[in-house]
């Protein structure tokens, strides 16, 4: 059942914190098209606003200016029609439940909690036979973050929010993870952002990179990745793929080099 | 306190539909709230309950107060006065305890047994046999005070040094130095903050086990005036003496948390009422040795206790004469009909009160996270009940519910409620904000919250309260059987206190400690087996 993603559209939003009497402007001017089924990775320094602008989009925090619209409907109202699957950085897995009631807890919240077949085929998905009855306590950071990319995508959501979600993962595994990730998303066509301070891996998956500058953030580059899928290891030693990832690089420093001249196009 | 300020700097930036009531300050909420109790009761006082002895309006208790405010101060004085010294000694006692176990590992249990047994203990009926060493001065309520404060603070103060930084002390290992320096430069300066989170709940408690002293007859002071005042159904002084007290006892919690943040105001707030439990050894011969060597210390020293101050047979009951009277002597089955059957009542009544208090202190402190204002609006009311001495305003109670097995169910709830929802509410609001955030991204709705994230995070507060209830529940049951209802187990210590039956009174004194022991040991089994099942990362 390859329903379509949801096209998101990010017009000017800023979002500000009000921090000890303090105020912190994590987002300004920040704009973002991701059409249906598209896949975007969102690159910048650390503290820039990424993980700010993920929960602007899943609907978990407001902007306070600018919009976001997913195909006519708020952040709000697809959050509300359950449509949306999230992977934060922090795993946040319930620790009194296992792997398998872990990633079920998502099925049970949207109402199909006898899903079991979905379940099996996400902890085969991301490696995890063998730890089913595990408890998070038990496992090592990766698999815990595999965990939470279980539970993301276990309801079959129409846009999926991936916040650096394989932080903790070793190259193999990430590798593994992001082959995975690149065939559920051809075969189920959902809307992905993913956040990600891996420019090679950023390049792999992404039909689009978006470059941050630091705080407050916004968009200052944009890179259309154009190689063909599915897309292949070979692919990760072509020169292309090495010309692509000196591109990215070279504007993710250049915008940390020029926080003064943000509105000068990079690229 | 701290539960409340935490919330307000952990809140979200930004709660999703929140009503026009989440903008007024919390001290104008709380404020409006207390001034519409106050003239609701009033009100009822007058109307509803004029006449009737159950209910005193604020206005009578002032006016009362201020006719005889000689009378009240002086007592209130001479309380107060008691419960400084118990306090003062009570807590040294506590510290040299602590201190003892920390340089002495291998003490550490059977200085744990003794303190627990301690506050196992039925205050009220060991004031008797107290009154035997002391005679009818005030060293009777001293010594109850001190003995309500050395549970808390030798824990408080163990807690302390525990925390003490693991690495500091490497550093001072690694310089050849001992345990006695380690603990000297490093563990007695980590201590301070937990030990006055400690201290600030002995504050109260050490004025409870002043007026429970002073209830069995003592000259002057609130507890002698409280027992006189209700036996001649004097309601206006009740409540003076039960206001004056929860005064006070808030006073003094107040006022050693304020020094102690003044001492270490770089210490977060630390909650002492979440004892963790303590580990048992692994191996059935080394757990076994682990249970009897404290039992037998214990037994050790109930018989220096009747040996030091030399007290007469006739008074003086040994553990095997306690034996003897259950078991052997051939009133024994009678004395066990007596005794148990009278037992049970008090486990009944003390359990369904428990019961009572958790489930509406749960319900409330769930209640308190759906509707955030509710939540600002009587979270410090119930903060601040929290840390008086419930079972000073039995009396109050007795009243108001009347004597019957319902008084001392009525108590237990009260006396249950408070403490549970104060610590488990303050753990839901520690559930952490990216599991929340999970739910939400689901639109979960507020009963699936409640199941997948507040009730679990809430489960280790609850049975660390649970733990300290057990002998707290059954304190304040014997205390209100004691004084009113002529049911349960304190009314078998009331009568036998009263015919000088002292036989009786230790065999229920012991009896009723050993209940205790065994209720705080199976809730802590319990709890250790379910963290352990829930393999909960929560931390406390
Ligand atoms: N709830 C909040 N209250 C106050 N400040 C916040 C809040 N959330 C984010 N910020 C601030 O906004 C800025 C951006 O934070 P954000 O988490 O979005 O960064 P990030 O790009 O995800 O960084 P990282 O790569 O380290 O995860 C930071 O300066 C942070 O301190
Ligand atoms: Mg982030």
């Amino acid at each position: 059942m390859a329903r379509r993603g949801a096209p998101v559209d990010v017009v000017g939003v800023g979002r500000t914190f009000a921090l000890a009497g303090d105020e912190v402007t994590a987002l300004s001017g920040f704009d973002m098209h991701v059409p249906a089924g598209g896949f975007i990775a969102l690159i910048g320094p650390s503290g820039c606003g990424k993980s700010t602008a993920l929960r602007l989009v899943a609907g978990l925090d407001t902007p306070d200016e600018g919009t976001i619209d997913m195909d006519g409907s708020s952040p709000d109202e697809m959050r509300r029609g359950q449509r949306i699957g999230v992977a934060f950085q922090d795993p946040s897995l319930l620790p009194w439940r296992t792997v398998t009631t872990n990633i079920r807890l998502a099925l049970e919240l949207v109402g199909r909690r006898h899903d079991t077949k979905a379940v099996d085929e996400l902890v085969e998905l991301v490696g995890l036979q063998g730890f089913e009855k595990a408890r998070p306590s038990q496992l090592s950071g990766g698999m815990r973050q595999r965990v939470a990319i279980a539970r993301s995508l276990v309801t079959k959501p129409d846009l999926l929010l991936l916040d650096e979600p394989f932080g903790a993962l070793d190259a193999l595994t990430r590798q593994q993870l992001n082959d995975e990730l690149q065939r559920i998303w051809t075969a189920r066509g959902t809307t992905t952002i993913l956040v990600t301070h891996s420019i090679p891996e950023a390049v792999y998956v992404a039909d689009e990179v978006l470059v941050m500058s630091p705080r407050p953030g916004s968009v200052v580059a944009r890179h259309t990745i154009g190689f063909e899928r599915p897309r292949t290891r070979e692919l990760l030693l072509t020169d292309r793929f090495h010309a692509e990832v000196e591109a990215v690089s070279a504007s993710l420093h250049r915008s940390e080099g020029q926080v003064v001249q943000l509105d000068t196009d990079p690229s | 306190m701290s539960a409340t300020a935490e919330t307000a700097a952990t809140a979200p930036a930004r709660p999703a539909g929140g009503s026009r009531l989440d903008r007024v300050p919390p001290r104008v909420l709380s404020s409006a709230v207390g001034i519409a109790v106050l003239l609701l009761w009033e009100l009822l006082a007058r109307t509803v309950y004029a006449g009737s002895y159950r209910l005193s309006p604020p206005t009578a208790v002032v006016v009362e107060f201020f006719e005889f405010r000689g009378l009240y101060l002086r007592n209130l004085w001479h309380s107060t006065k008691t419960a400084a010294w118990g306090f003062l000694w009570g807590n040294l006692a506590a510290m040299a305890l602590a201190v003892a176990s920390t340089l002495l590992p291998w003490l550490r249990r059977s200085i744990g047994a003794v303190v627990l047994t301690v506050f196992c203990l039925p205050f009220i009926a060991i004031a008797p046999i107290l009154r035997l060493i002391t005679g009818p001065g005030n060293a009777t309520p001293i010594a109850l005070s001190a003995l309500a404060v050395v549970f808390t603070t030798y824990v408080a103060a163990l807690l302390g040094f525990d925390l003490a930084p693991g690495s500091a002390l490497d550093v001072v290992r690694s310089y050849g130095r001992g345990r006695l320096t380690a603990f000297r430069s490093v563990r007695v300066r980590a201590s301070v903050p937990a030990l006055f989170a400690g201290l600030q709940i002995a504050a109260p408690a050490a004025f409870l086990g002043a007026v429970v002293g002073e209830f069995t007859g003592a000259h002057r002071g609130l507890g002698i005036l409280t027992v006189r005042a209700l036996g001649a159904l004097q309601t206006d002084r009740i409540w003076v003496i039960a206001v004056m007290a929860t005064i006070v006892a808030t006073g003094g919690y107040l006022a050693i948390g304020a020094l102690g943040r003044y001492l270490c105001p770089w210490s977060p707030a630390l909650d002492v009422g979440a004892v963790p439990v303590p580990h048992a050894e692994p191996g059935l011969l080394n757990r076994l040795a682990g249970l009897l060597a404290p039992i037998a210390v214990v037994f050790v020293f109930w018989y220096a206790f009747l040996w030091v101050f030399g007290i007469e047979p006739f008074f003086a009951k040994t553990p095997v004469d306690v034996w003897a009277e259950l078991f052997s002597v051939s009133e024994a089955p009678e004395t066990r009909s007596i005794i148990f059957g009278a037992l049970g009542t008090t486990l009944w009544t003390t359990s369904l009160g428990y019961v009572v208090g958790l489930v509406g202190a749960l319900a409330s402190a769930l209640v308190f996270i759906l509707v955030p204002w509710l939540e600002r609006a009587l979270m410090p009311i119930a903060v601040a009940l929290r840390s008086i001495p419930i079972i000073v305003t039995t009396p109050v109670i007795i009243l108001f519910v009347g004597r019957g097995l319902l008084t001392t169910t009525a108590i237990v709830a009260v006396m249950s409620f408070f403490p549970t929802l104060v610590n488990c509410y303050t753990a839901m609001t520690r559930t952490p904000e990216g599991i929340l955030d999970v739910l939400r991204s689901y639109d979960a709705s507020s009963t699936a919250n409640v199941r997948n994230a507040y009730l679990p995070t809430s489960v280790p507060a609850l049975l660390a309260s649970a733990r300290i209830a057990v002998p707290t529940s059954l304190l304040g049951a014997t205390v209100a059987e004691w004084l009113a209802t002529g049911d349960g187990i304190g009314a078998v210590m009331v009568t036998a206190f009263t015919r000088n039956d002292f036989k009786i009174l230790w065999v229920s004194v012991a009896v009723l400690t050993i209940v205790a022991v065994i209720g705080y040991w199976l809730v802590a089994a319990f709890e250790l087996r379910t963290l352990e099942r829930m393999a909960s990362g929560i931390s406390r």
